[in-house]
């Protein structure tokens, strides 16, 4: 009893989620294999969620028939990105990891700072790929200047953000956001870096706007993509999931040259490699994955 | 100074002289410590023996000396972890539904929660607790994934790894807790700031206690060496595995309560190339979805800590 009290707590499945068709794990698994994005056994109802608005349009009422769907259907390519674009609907916030922001400012930062060749530079680059609306890179960017004081005194940071998608592209330089989006923002950050526009909505301070430049890009345009050069940091978040294997290889060998050696490539929180590239280290921090690219020498920074 | 036995003359040789004989002063207080409870030991015998020598009977009848246990066992069982839809009604159908081996296991666990009555608690026990079982739950699966024959040993070793911090909150209680804020203000490891603070640290005093009660050969290795396995003298996979575990427990939300300011490269620390040495499987796992579905387990072994442990540490 215990036990269904705390895995409640935990996700808030709707009622009567205990009992869950094991055609959705097998769909977990289909997604997981092809897009390396994983939804675990607490977040399962949200796929089953997504099935069903899907089942609904495609026109079928089983697990089963829907599988069907995702496997043996002509269209079956396009439904697994339809199926996507479902379960990643909404994920867009500000502060949506903060292990991943603590392994930034609590161990990276320290370690890059105290790094005596770039001592010489005191340049710090970081790349949002596929920075949509521009939450999560006005995140980083405010993080990056609560360092400033300290860590990162004296320190220029730049922050590129692409996206391929215009119309995100303009909302991130508007970069207005209301309460969905500012759903996880800590009210000191909302007070500190954002101007009010109405009872609503909340803009981005221009100090913090400062520090970011957006474009367009196609990460499968590879003359473009040699150009993003020198990156200590790489963000791309809930992109990869929808290319396919040989796409993803050729975009991560990309990130993997873009980073400076000792750099890091963080991905989504639940969002898998799938170990299609070898030269990057997998590596944990607390409640964090990162991919590192080993300093020259290989050993630690 | 001749009843200083010899493990501890060895372990304490790389210290300075003051220091040895102020702890060899503390290891007298050792001989003090709790006596294991009756059911445990022949249980960990069992595990030891060939699975086809082990007599049903046996175990039943060992459960039957303590209810406590028997009735946690049973609640245990029918977690999600274990694969049961709902709680056996006895030890022996618990058997017949999850097999002889991981029956054991889980009356293990229980026993365990009841071995100590430590009455103040220097480290969080909650945290303590969920630590071990999901150490011990993570070993057991890392056997499985790599096909390692013995899950359910390296279940216990994950459980009792770090036996030595509990034996630290009943003999060295006030140094203990200065470690204890030592690691949680400088944000490090709890087995550098003993070693820091107090000159040695949970796998030495775990290392006694596991003398004291005559545990098995490897069980010594994992509780001595989780932080080094590759200074083990013998069993080095199972140390190694434990020594793996333990890091990704703590990475993974199953640490003790504080934020460990550090960076992990599992795949490049020597423990892992210890296990591939022994298991080629090691090459195929996906690590990353390993990490993922520990997340899942977090909930459930919380919930599991409050069923078994949860009575003994509000004592």
């Amino acid at each position: 009893m215990a036990g269904m009290q705390i895995a409640g707590s935990l996700s808030s499945p709707p009622d009567g989620a205990a009992v869950i068709d094991p055609v959705y794990r097998q769909i977990r698994d289909l997604v997981y294999k092809v897009s390396g994005m994983y939804k675990s056994e607490e977040k399962l109802y949200l796929l089953v969620g997504g099935c069903e608005r899907r089942m609904k349009q495609v026109g079928t009422k089983s697990p089963r028939g829907y599988w069907e769907h995702l496997t043996a259907h002509p269209s079956r390519d396009g439904e697994l990105r339809q199926l996507l674009n479902e379960l990643t609907i909404g994920e867009t916030c500000f502060f949506r990891s903060q292990p991943q922001l603590d392994a930034v400012r609590k161990v990276i930062l320290p370690e890059l700072a105290a790094d005596k060749t770039r001592q010489i530079t005191r340049r710090i680059r970081i790349w949002s790929a596929g920075c949509s609306t521009g939450e999560e890179t006005y995140t980083l960017a405010m993080n990056m200047l609560e360092e400033s004081t300290a860590l990162l005194k004296g320190w220029t940071v730049e922050i590129l953000a692409t996206d391929l998608n215009d119309r995100s592209i303009e909302a991130a330089n508007t970069a207005i956001y209301g309460d969905y989006a500012l759903r996880c923002t800590p009210e000191y950050f909302k007070r500190k870096y954002f101007s009010v526009v109405d009872d609503k909505k909340l803009q981005v301070r221009p100090e913090v706007k400062k520090l970011v430049s957006f474009s367009r890009l196609n990460f499968q345009d590879d003359s473009r993509m040699l150009f993003m050069k020198s990156m200590d940091l790489v963000f791309c978040c809930n992109v990869l999931i929808y290319f396919d294997g040989p796409s993803k290889s050729k975009v991560i060998d990309h990130f993997f040259t873009n980073l400076n050696y000792g750099g890091y490539f963080f991905l989504g929180t639940s969002e898998s490699l799938l170990n299609l590239n070898d030269k990057f280290h997998l590596v944990h921090f607390p409640g964090a994955i990162a991919h590192w690219k080993p300093s020259l020498g290989g050993g630690k920074p | 100074m001749e009843t200083v036995p010899r493990w501890w003359q060895a372990m304490t040789s790389s210290l300075a002289p003051s220091t040895v004989n102020h702890i060899r002063e503390r290891v007298k207080q050792i001989e003090t410590l709790p006596t294991i409870p009756a059911v445990f030991l022949p249980l960990l015998n069992l595990l030891n023996l060939p699975i086809d020598q082990v007599k049903l009977e046996e175990v039943v009848k060992l459960v039957s000396y303590d209810n406590t246990i028997a009735a946690q066992c049973l609640r245990m069982a029918s977690s999600p972890l274990f694969g049961l839809a709902r709680a056996p009604e006895s030890i022996k159908s618990a058997v017949i539904s999850l097999g002889l081996r991981k029956v054991e296991t889980i009356l293990l666990t229980c026993c365990m929660g009841n071995v100590f009555s430590v009455k103040d608690w220097t480290i969080d026990p909650t945290n303590y607790w969920r630590h071990s079982l999901g150490c011990a739950m993570v070993c057991r699966k890392f056997s499985e994934k790599l096909a390692a024959s013995d899950g359910d040993k390296a279940y216990i070793a994950g459980l009792l790894h770090d036996i030595g911090f509990l034996v630290n909150c009943m003999t060295f209680s006030k140094e203990f807790a200065a470690a204890m804020e030592h690691a949680s203000t400088q944000q490090v490891p709890l087995e550098e700031a003993e070693l820091a603070t107090m000159g040695f640290c949970h796998c030495d005093t775990g290392l006694a206690l596991a003398q004291k009660w005559r545990l098995a050969d490897d069980m010594l290795q994992a509780i001595a060496y989780h932080h080094h396995p590759e200074r083990s003298h013998s069993a080095q996979p199972l140390v190694a595995l434990v020594h793996l575990s333990d890091l990704l427990c703590r990475m993974r939300n199953l640490g003790y309560g504080y934020y460990e300011r550090r960076r992990v490269d599992l795949a490049h620390d020597p423990a892992w190339a210890i296990l591939a040495n022994e298991y080629q499987a090691l090459e195929q796992m996906d690590l990353a979805r390993f990490s993922f579905e520990l997340d899942e387990a977090v909930g459930e072994i919380a919930a599991l800590v409050d069923i078994i442990f949860g009575t003994s540490h509000k004592e």
